[in-house]
């Protein structure tokens, strides 16, 4: 009874956290970056009637500034949350992480897709890009590695990932013990909250493999 | 004919930039030294010239504008200093790629100006703690001279 309680709970505050998480990053796009664009238009606007070159160079600086905060607002925003699992699907979502990944750690991904996609619900696919940003962020921070293989598997019931590396592994059980594994146990918790399974295997000198499981149909 | 001029020019350039990378981690015996340059179009910052890295990552790291030591160097046109990284640093680690990437514990990095606006940055790492004298901030700062020198010819031609 504790422990249902206590999964319910783990489940809740994850959602709630999402929930939160995803409110924010659209007022960022949807509210701050559309005023922020709208300020930006007039700015240009101001600057085509100015005359006084030394304020015309001003007002020029000033839009400048103005779109590279209306891009940071937005890198912000998908950073947060990507609004493209909702439009454009799971796989989509994660090549685009893939993207930024390899362009903010060095790290070049070979993604491998099998099967045809299948919808699966928001919660799901959020459940899997989250597990799968923390594999990929684990081993851009700790496999000493400048390649990894994320391999995506559609199967008529089951969706499995498989996040791996060549790098330098680690002996489970020692790390284990040592609980140095929180973003380990979050994956794990998040793919259990959703009915879905985390396995991680790793060995010194031959990497690390993150397998993640998922029923697909009810 | 007139293409092969350029490229070879370009190249003469680029040598020239890793020469006084080379120079500054052979002066100050440190284990990385590297240039961040923003990008023409867009405001980005990649990493063209390093010396001592591990690896090939850096070369595929494209840094936003305000992120990371490169980043944030550029945008409030100041020196930065990282004694014990991921000790007090501001942000997350993964905001500090070159620091992942290199596995640098210490970084002083100068802003590199042109035309009075900071444009890129100049870094020395070292893959252990450091604690970083005057002297050795001089030696940098006098390496930045050397390296602005070369960013009108850089930000020409590309």
């Amino acid at each position: 009874m504790e422990l249902k309680a206590f999964k319910y709970a783990s489940n809740y505050i994850i959602q709630s956290q999402e929930e939160e998480i995803k409110r924010i990053a659209l007022e960022l796009h949807e509210g701050i970056s559309q005023n922020l664009y709208s300020l930006s238009t007039g700015m240009e606007f101001l600057q085509s009637a100015m005359e006084d070159p030394a304020l015309k160079q001003y007002a020029n600086e000033m839009t400048e500034l103005m779109k590279r905060t209306i891009q940071e607002v937005r890198l912000l925003s998908v950073e947060l949350y990507p609004t493209t699992i909702d439009t454009l699907g799971l796989i989509s979502a994660i090549k685009s992480y893939i993207k930024l990944f390899t362009s903010s750690f060095g790290i070049v991904v070979d993604l491998q897709t099998t099967g045809r996609e299948m919808e699966i619900s928001e919660g799901k696919s959020l459940a899997i890009f989250r597990s799968c940003q923390e594999a990929l962020i684990n081993i851009a921070k700790y496999a000493d590695t400048s390649d990894a293989k994320l391999t995506i598997l559609w199967g008529l019931n089951t969706l499995t990932i498989h996040i791996e590396d060549e790098g330098k592994g680690f002996e489970l059980e020692e790390e284990n013990s040592r609980n140095s594994f929180k973003g380990i146990a979050a994956m794990k918790q998040r793919m259990t909250n959703v009915g879905g399974e985390c396995m991680l295997h790793s060995e010194i000198g031959r990497g690390t493999k993150v397998t993640l499981q998922l029923p697909v149909q009810d | 004919m007139e293409c092969n001029r350029y490229e070879q020019e370009k190249m003469e350039l680029n040598e020239l930039f890793l020469l006084d990378c080379s120079e500054l981690r052979e002066n100050l015996s440190c284990d990385f030294t590297g240039v961040a340059l923003q990008q023409q179009i867009g405001i980005d910052v990649n990493w063209p010239f390093v010396c001592g890295n591990r690896n090939e990552k850096y070369k595929h790291l494209l840094v936003r504008y305000g992120k990371g030591i490169a980043g944030k160097v550029i945008a409030s046109g100041s020196p930065m200093t990282i004694n014990s990284f991921p000790e007090n640093i501001l942000g997350k680690t993964t905001d500090y790629p070159i620091m992942i990437a290199e596995k640098l514990i210490s970084a002083y990095a100068v802003p590199l100006f042109w035309e009075g606006k900071p444009k890129g940055a100049l870094l020395i790492g070292y893959r252990s703690k450091h604690n970083f004298t005057t002297e050795e901030i001089n030696t940098v700062r006098d390496g930045a001279k050397k390296v602005e020198a070369l960013l009108p010819s850089y930000f020409c031609s590309n």
